[in-house]
């Protein structure tokens, strides 16, 4: 069994022209974790993903992905990987069955069959596998772009806004999905628009402009939220103040303005996870 | 290796018979150019008195139009590929650059076949023209420029980021091809210095194997030396094309 980090990337710089894509990224993903990169649209998400594929050439800085440098050893480590691209990618005059039989017969993967049919019903396209991929929706083609990134059971899921245009009952399944696979051990790196998805994830990081803001869990980046804090006085009379850690805060608050008595009620309006995000962009750019 | 390229030439082919419009393209048009040659030579008898060799013409062009035909669909589905992000999802899912373009060659050389079938059935219907003895010459040469047709187009892939800028590679090789190869003109009687650049014209080495073989019903073993110059052609080609096929940005 190995061990270390799924993923380890170390001051990550890829510039193209005058655009810094990613400018010193670090990132630490362990095994057995879903990992979620959320940013705005340009903010390096896909250049980053591309980079851990071996599919692109940073200028600076080395990406290890199980262990081996993502370049260097991308060879050795396309049979492990499983990478769904932003878009579908697939032959559009091929149908869903014919896509992954190919795609999927380049990892020389055994009972390759039974592995396309496990993935297609999985993302709900088998009553479809004959169809060319051109009669299909937006969402159907990512689907089917998912199944393609599933075939094999891979131990890491590269995944690049893998629900965009998916609808909510499906999507639901998706995440399921990953939870258990993610409980078999493997891991899952996934870049999302959507706050409630990456809110799912074990750690999040934020980018904008190639730059990782953050890297964290969640809850403890909520955590980094500001709350509001009013003080509803008697008389209808209230004083309102802002802090970051409102529980240590309080009594400090209360005693300063000597209100320890006649106070009403506290009302404290926390920043959620959404607006933490937006905050943290917000103030960096 | 083998099992690679045979996966992304029979890919490919599936794709030939899905697209029944770029199929039936595909083969329709050497037909038409074939039909108007015929009316052309027709038309104008004085040609003939010219001594003009229509035998000659006529295969010249088939394997013109070969050379044109693989080079374009070879060139337009590689930036294709890259563009859509098939070609990006073949390199992450295992194969290698050196699969795929020779994958392409094994696909592509496949409607090369079908193509120069139909147009020697028609030379050999509409032109009267011999060719059941110099067969196996004919295709193994036809099937060696479609190696370099598509060697040439994955290496020109390269240089388009899209559909679009393949347009003018398309001329760049097509006219010089058309010009400096024999087909049109004799290479004997263009400028010293045009013959020289003819030399770098594959095309030129296949309409060396192909004149003496059906104009004047030599042995291909004579030619030998120009086929494999233009086998040459293709080896480097394709070495080419392998290497500078872009897997990373």
């Amino acid at each position: 069994m190995e061990t270390g980090p799924a993923i380890e990337i170390r001051g990550l710089t890829k510039t193209y022209g005058a655009i810094r894509a990613l400018d010193s990224a670090s990132l630490r993903v362990e095994r057995g974790s879903i990992f979620g990169l959320v940013g705005p649209n340009g903010a390096g998400k896909t250049t980053l993903i591309k980079a851990l594929c071996g599919v692109l050439r940073p200028d600076s800085g080395e990406a290890l992905v199980l262990g081996a440098d993502s370049r260097a050893g991308r060879h050795e480590l396309r049979p492990r990987l499983g990478y769904m691209p932003q878009t579908p990618s697939l032959y559009e005059d091929l149908s869903p069955m014919e896509n992954l039989h190919f795609f999927g017969g380049a990892s020389g993967l055994e009972g390759l069959a039974g592995h396309v049919r496990e993935s297609l019903e999985f993302v709900r396209l088998w009553d479809r596998r004959d169809d060319p991929i051109h009669t299909f929706s937006g969402g159907m083609r990512q689907r089917a772009s998912l199944a393609c990134a599933l075939l094999g059971d891979p131990e890491l899921l590269i995944l690049d806004e893998p629900t965009a245009g998916v609808d909510p009952t499906l999507r639901q399944s998706f995440w399921d999905h990953f939870r258990f696979l993610c409980g078999q051990g493997r891991t899952i790196f996934l870049s999302t628009n959507q706050m409630e998805e990456a809110v799912r994830c074990d750690r999040v990081a934020v980018i904008l402009r190639g730059r990782i803001l953050v890297s964290d869990t969640p809850g403890a980046i909520e955590g980094r939220g500001r709350a509001v804090v009013t003080i509803l006085l008697a008389g209808g009379a209230s004083e309102q103040h802002e802090t970051s850690d409102y529980e240590r805060e309080l009594p400090r608050l209360l005693k300063a303005h000597g209100l320890e008595q006649g106070v009403e009620g506290i009302r404290v309006e926390r920043q959620g996870f959404e607006d933490v995000i937006l905050s943290l962009i917000q103030e960096a750019e | 290796m083998t099992g690679h390229v045979l996966l992304i030439a029979g890919r490919i082919n599936r794709q030939f018979l899905r697209d029944r419009r770029f199929l039936g393209l595909s083969l329709v048009v050497p037909v038409l150019l074939i039909v108007l040659l015929k009316y052309v030579i027709d038309s104008l008898p004085g040609l003939i008195r010219l001594g003009a060799n229509i035998s000659e013409y006529s295969v010249l062009l088939a394997a013109f139009l070969v050379h044109f035909l693989a080079y374009v669909l070879a060139t337009i589905v590689l930036v294709r590929d890259r563009n859509t992000g098939t070609l990006e999802r073949m390199f992450v899912s295992g194969y290698r650059r050196s699969e795929i373009v020779m994958g392409y060659v094994a696909g592509y050389s496949t409607i090369a076949v079908a193509q120069t079938a139909i147009v020697l059935i028609l030379t050999r219907l509409l032109f009267h023209v011999r060719i059941e003895r110099d067969l196996a010459a004919v295709v193994l040469t036809m099937l060696a420029l479609a190696v370099v047709s598509v060697g040439l187009g994955v290496f020109v892939s390269n240089f388009a980021r899209n559909e679009g800028q393949v347009f003018p590679f398309i001329p760049l090789v097509t006219i010089p091809s058309g010009l400096l190869s024999g087909v049109a003109i004799p290479v004997e009687d263009l400028p010293r210095v045009l013959q020289w650049i003819s030399n770098i014209v594959p095309l030129t080495w296949a309409a060396r194997v192909l004149k003496p073989v059906i104009v004047k019903k030599e042995s291909f073993l004579g030619s030998l030396p120009d086929f494999l110059v233009l086998l040459g052609f293709g080896v480097l080609l394709l070495a080419l094309a392998s290497l500078t096929l872009r897997e990373s940005e």
